[in-house]
């Protein structure tokens, strides 16, 4: 007979996947000095749905929340992956776009607002397609401009993953967070699949696809910034030590020629695999912070 | 053998192994001992086969004899044809090949999931005839009796020189089929994965087997019984708490099978958890015959379990099965020894209760997972899930379940079964009439194909309650004891208000709040694991999933 085995720590962890997007934004802020904007009561749905058979929600699965992290004021804007794969539409666009504006706004009025973006998604909302394309664009512009002022952070914890137009804007953020489990990539594997066939990729290789688009992978490459535990708590850290660095001294999108020759440096002549372009990215030469 | 001979005083009574010597004398070319030229495969079979023959053709839920079967795709059907097949699972599309090419016309088998769409056009197109649909132990029960075999095409991990077998971890069904072969003058044929100087341990001796071959890649096997602890929802979390304090505490469990699904996954993953709460662990959920689930880990490492059985391996599992070898059963090697035939006769006779998630119900608790246009077949949850009447042992749970007095009456089984009122996309799971009796009479089958009858199930469970069926008296109370159940399904719409409540009070139906399960307690949180990653970490890194249960 065994003798009896305590339950091991990490399962009485607060796992941060197994949160929806309103509590994992709630969990990252410092105890009560949160509050949500624009939230379900006040009904903004999308209009565009219900004409399509499809029942809206009454945050059109992007939630907004105010207050301060380590002291600081912070907004964090949160994608729910489980509503329509995260995806972005015409008024979950505007939401995030009008709160990074905001931020902006309160940035330049001296009150330095820092914006985390919780991505679970993946992209543009196909039935909202042109009004979807357009919110990217003015989301990315929005964090452009904010960036200069305050931090923008991304976090991508899985398990949907970050995908499509808005992995453009996990890319011009100040800093990325990503779960072991999380994916980010611009063209999603079954995308990839559909239009280059499956040898070109195979979306059912989950192996494969973690391999190149998974957390350790893109933290390892440098594309993305920490890699943290399933962990709530963690997460919450990580988010506070990147709005305590404020800034970067320069943004990855800045550093064209740095990639530009990390690209032309790779020898095409025979397939590449996931481990060795980390491994040569990863190197302190080519590390970007 | 000719109708002549009967009628004629018998000359002979060693035509089988006859025969047997005369085919294998045909291929001695290409034999080096047991052991067999791989490109020499396809006219091996061509010598050692004849049509008209009967061939077992190993196949299961889990791993396949896929090596043996391609090669039998691609014989000459003007040489071969007619062949009778037998096959636990028709898995495989190849297996369907062999009936469209003309090199098989007749199948027996016990399951057809993969392949339950084509099996139906075939069926329909006269392409291929059903002998008979079987549960697993039956069909290898025939193999001893009417459907005794000419070859058998098995497959094993390793062979050695003189043909001695390691089927390894996944041993399954090898054994019964080799002997059922072996012992009657059918000829063996095995494909391996690699041939060695010395195996780790013998599990089929090589007196018992004719043909040896190593196979172009490893035989196929699939990770059948895992279940990613991500999908399991709220529902299946109520249904698990119900169970565990409805039935399992109630009654005393100790032993079990638990059917494949997320329902079982859910209970497994609450014993840690939800069960220590309650302190039930050493009173309940000690010994399993089951395959070794990965769900399972948690309940393995904190105490619950003390043995499990498993009718096969597991796919990630060897490392964890082989560091536990008081729990499983292993071998010298360190390897789980598996045997379904007898793991199968253990979930029948030796435990207190069978488990399992169903698809559709009628309102006599007849159960059913085909589908209109799907012959899907059984596998072996009807073995596990009925009542045996050659059972005389007793434990407490399966005295619990005897309502009468008379000393002259047994105890019973739980057959439990579990069922969501409405399947996805919102078709009632509890239906007037089950698919299956169309579907069986489309394929013109004497019976409907009814996986667990009504008339063995003890428990139903639902996200609303469970129906103590096995206390109802007559078949009039029985109906409305599902009907309580059955939620807002044409079922359950026929419970009358009153008769629910008078149900309760007798305790033959109880709700949730009945049996002291909370429902707003009935959240993911609850669950041991939480992930495949959760897993991983409670075995200490020692399970290693499959690719395809992997997201990191």
């Amino acid at each position: 007979m065994n003798a009896p085995t305590l339950i091991p720590d990490f399962v009485n962890r607060k796992s941060f996947i197994e949160l929806d997007a309103r509590a994992r934004a709630q969990s990252l802020f410092d105890e009560g000095t949160s509050k949500e904007l624009v939230g379900p009561f006040d009904r903004i749905e999308s209009p565009w749905l219900a004409k399509q058979g499809i029942a809206p929600q009454s945050d059109d699965g992007c939630i907004v929340i105010k207050g301060k992290i380590g002291g600081s004021p912070v907004v964090a804007i949160a994608f729910e992956g489980a509503f329509q794969g995260g995806s972005v539409g015409e008024v979950s666009g505007a939401k995030m776009t009008a709160a990074l504006d905001l931020a902006t706004k309160d940035s330049e009025a001296g009150k330095p607002t820092a914006a985390v973006l919780l991505l679970e998604t993946g992209g543009v909302r196909l039935q909202e397609a042109n009004l979807g394309l357009a919110a990217v664009a003015e989301i990315i512009s929005s964090a452009l401009a904010l960036r200069q002022h305050a931090p923008v952070i991304t976090i991508v914890a899985g398990t949907v993953g970050c995908f499509g137009g808005m992995s453009l804007v996990a890319g011009v953020s100040s800093y990325t967070i990503m779960t072991r489990e999380a994916r980010l990539g611009l063209n999603g594997p079954e995308v990839i699949e559909q239009e280059s066939g499956i040898n070109e990729f195979d979306a059912s290789d989950r192996a494969l696809i973690w391999a190149i688009h998974g957390g350790e992978q893109r933290v390892g490459m440098g594309l993305a910034d920490s890699l943290v535990e399933d962990d709530a708590d963690k997460v919450a850290a990580a988010v506070r030590a990147c709005v305590h660095k404020g800034v970067p001294e320069k943004h990855r999108t800045e550093q064209v020629e740095l990639y530009r020759a990390r690209i032309a440096a790779i020898d095409t002549s025979s397939q590449i695999d996931p481990a060795t372009l980390r491994q040569q990215w990863a190197s302190p030469k080519g590390g970007v912070r | 053998m000719s109708d002549q001979t009967l009628t004629q005083k018998r000359t002979s009574w060693t035509t089988r192994r006859d025969e047997k010597q005369r085919r294998l004398e045909s291929v001695k070319p290409w034999m080096r001992g047991p052991i067999l030229a791989q490109n020499k495969m396809v006219e091996t079979l061509e010598a050692v086969i004849q049509s008209g023959d009967r061939i077992v053709m190993e196949g299961d839920n889990q791993k396949q004899a896929d090596f043996l079967s391609r090669s039998l795709a691609e014989v000459d059907p003007k040489k071969i044809h007619d062949l009778h097949l037998i096959i636990s699972s028709i898995s495989r599309p190849e297996h369907l090949t062999l009936f469209e090419l003309g090199i098989a016309k007749k199948v027996d088998f016990s399951f057809a999931g993969p392949q339950s769409l084509r099996v139906a056009q075939l069926l329909e197109d006269g392409v291929l005839e059903i002998g008979a649909i079987h549960t697993y132990v039956e069909l290898y029960a025939r193999l001893l009796v009417d459907l005794i075999p000419n070859v058998v095409l098995v497959c094993a991990e390793q062979a050695d020189q003189e043909g001695n077998l390691f089927t390894g971890p996944n041993t399954e069904d090898t054994p019964v089929i080799v002997e059922a072969a072996a012992f009657h003058d059918a000829i063996v044929i095995v494909q391996v994965n690699q041939i060695v100087d010395t195996l780790p341990r013998v599990d089929i001796p090589g007196s018992w087997v004719d043909i040896v071959v190593e196979a172009d890649k490893p035989y196929a096997v699939e990770p059948l019984f895992t279940r990613d602890p991500r999908h399991i929802g709220d529902l299946q979390i109520l249904t698990g708490m119900m169970v565990i304090r409805g039935i399992y505490e109630k009654h005393l469990v100790q032993s079990l099978n638990h059917g494949i699904g997320f329902d079982t996954a859910a209970i497994e993953l609450l014993l840690p958890t939800y069960g220590e709460s309650l302190g039930l662990r050493g009173k309940i959920c000690r010994h399993f015959a089951l395959n070794p689930h990965p769900t399972l880990i948690p309940a393995i490492e904190s105490g619950w379990v003390q043995s499990v059985h498993s009718f096969g391996s597991e796919v990630g599992m060897d490392e964890y099965i082989r560091a536990r070898p008081d729990i499983f059963f292993t071998g010298r090697d360190g390897s789980l020894r598996s045997n379904r035939i007898l793991c199968q006769l253990a979930g029948q006779y030796a435990v207190d209760a069978f488990i399992g998630a169903t698809l559709q119900m009628d309102g006599d608790a007849n159960s059913s997972t085909v589908t209109t246009g799907r012959l899907a077949g059984f596998g072996g949850a009807p073995n596990m899930g009925h009542d045996p009447h050659g059972r005389r042992h007793s434990s407490p749970a399966w005295l619990d379940l005897k309502t009468n007095a008379d000393p002259t009456l047994p105890g019973r089984k739980l057959v439990v079964q579990t069922i969501e009122t409405f399947a996805k996309g919102g078709e009632p799971a509890f239906v007037e009439t089950l698919d299956a009796v169309e579907v069986g009479k489309k394929a013109g089958m004497p019976i409907a194909p009814i996986m667990i009858y009504g008339q063995d199930v003890s428990h139903v469970v639902t996200e609303e309650g469970i129906a103590y069926l096995y206390k109802t008296e007559g078949v009039e109370e029985r109906r409305r004891a599902l009907a309580a159940v059955a939620g807002i399904s044409p079922v359950g719409l026929k419970a009358k208000a009153n008769d629910t409540a008078e149900l309760r009070r007798r305790g033959i139906v109880a709700f949730p709040e009945d049996i002291g399960v909370q429902r707003l307690q009935a959240k993911r949180s609850l669950l041991a694991a939480r992930s495949m990653e959760d897993l991983v970490a409670w075995s200490g890194g020692l399970y290693q999933p499959p690719a395809k249960f992997r997201s990191w």
